[in-house]
């Protein structure tokens, strides 16, 4: 794995992060949402798991901003006021201190990756966590009712 | 070489720049973007963690599918009570959820 090229993916990524943090247009927030995720599905396929990768692509890059993107466009609510100092100092304050606690354990050792295939990802999927995978179909099935029940509109 | 440190640092950052956007954001649905930031570092951690330290269960690939549905499924439902709020208050900002507050 070359590291212009990761730097170049965590580059963007990172990039992308602040315009959806930063971004008073809620719009651009989520086309680089969208973006973001995206460039995370590239550093992981640098990272060997191309199972993960397209499944980053297709959920988290392409049907998670464009549920947001409907949701803005329902709710008109495409600017935000921005925040207050104060509340952005405490933020940076936190998020500061935060990185300085995990710093200290990033001193990892130089070992090379492996890569996963999608083959031993899906045989252990389908059977070490069978469980959880059987629970997860049910909390999407839960989900997608609750979500129906949640927003449709009462008849009166 | 690109080492498990340097995918470390990233997720590290990125869930400070989402943090940072839970923080200060005044719009529910740009939370709920921030969220999503926050959850996607930790997939990405959980990931880097699993190819480099983890070649035979790949126990946190695993997690990190596992935290993409949750993640789906927390935003689905996430944006249904957003649109209640919204028929409710007429507005989106997080200043029309404060009622419940201490």
């Amino acid at each position: 794995m070359s590291a212009v090229g990761f730097a170049i993916l965590a580059g963007l990524v990172l990039a992308g992060a602040l315009v959806v943090v930063l971004s008073e247009n809620v719009v651009h927030a989520a086309v680089a949402l969208a973006f973001t995720f995206f460039f995370i599905a590239g550093l992981y396929l640098m990272l060997g798991s191309p199972m993960l990768a397209v499944i980053q692509f297709a959920v988290n890059a392409a049907a998670i901003p464009i549920l947001t993107i409907f949701i803005i466009m329902t709710t008109q609510s495409r600017r935000v006021r921005p925040a207050s100092g104060a509340l952005y100092l405490i933020a940076v304050v936190l998020a500061g201190a935060f990185l300085y606690g995990l710093w200290g354990l990033l001193g990892a050792p130089q070992t090379a990756f492996r890569p996963v295939s999608p083959e031993g990802l899906g045989a252990r999927l389908l059977s070490v966590t069978l469980l959880p995978f059987e629970v997860a179909s049910v909390l999407l099935l839960l989900a997608m009712v609750g979500a129906i029940v949640l927003a449709r509109r009462l008849e009166k | 070489m690109i080492t498990l440190g340097h995918f470390l640092a990233l997720s590290a950052v990125l869930f400070a720049i989402g943090l940072f956007g839970v923080l200060t954001r005044r719009n529910l649905i740009a939370v709920l973007m921030s969220v999503e930031i926050l959850l996607n570092a930790a997939a990405l951690a959980f990931a880097s963690v699993a190819a480099y330290k983890d070649p035979v269960f790949f126990a946190g690939q695993l997690f990190a599918l596992f935290i993409i549905v949750v993640a789906a499924a927390e935003l689905s439902i996430g944006f249904a009570i957003l649109l209640l709020v919204f028929r409710h208050a007429g507005s989106v900002a997080t200043d029309v959820v404060e009622e419940m507050r201490g």
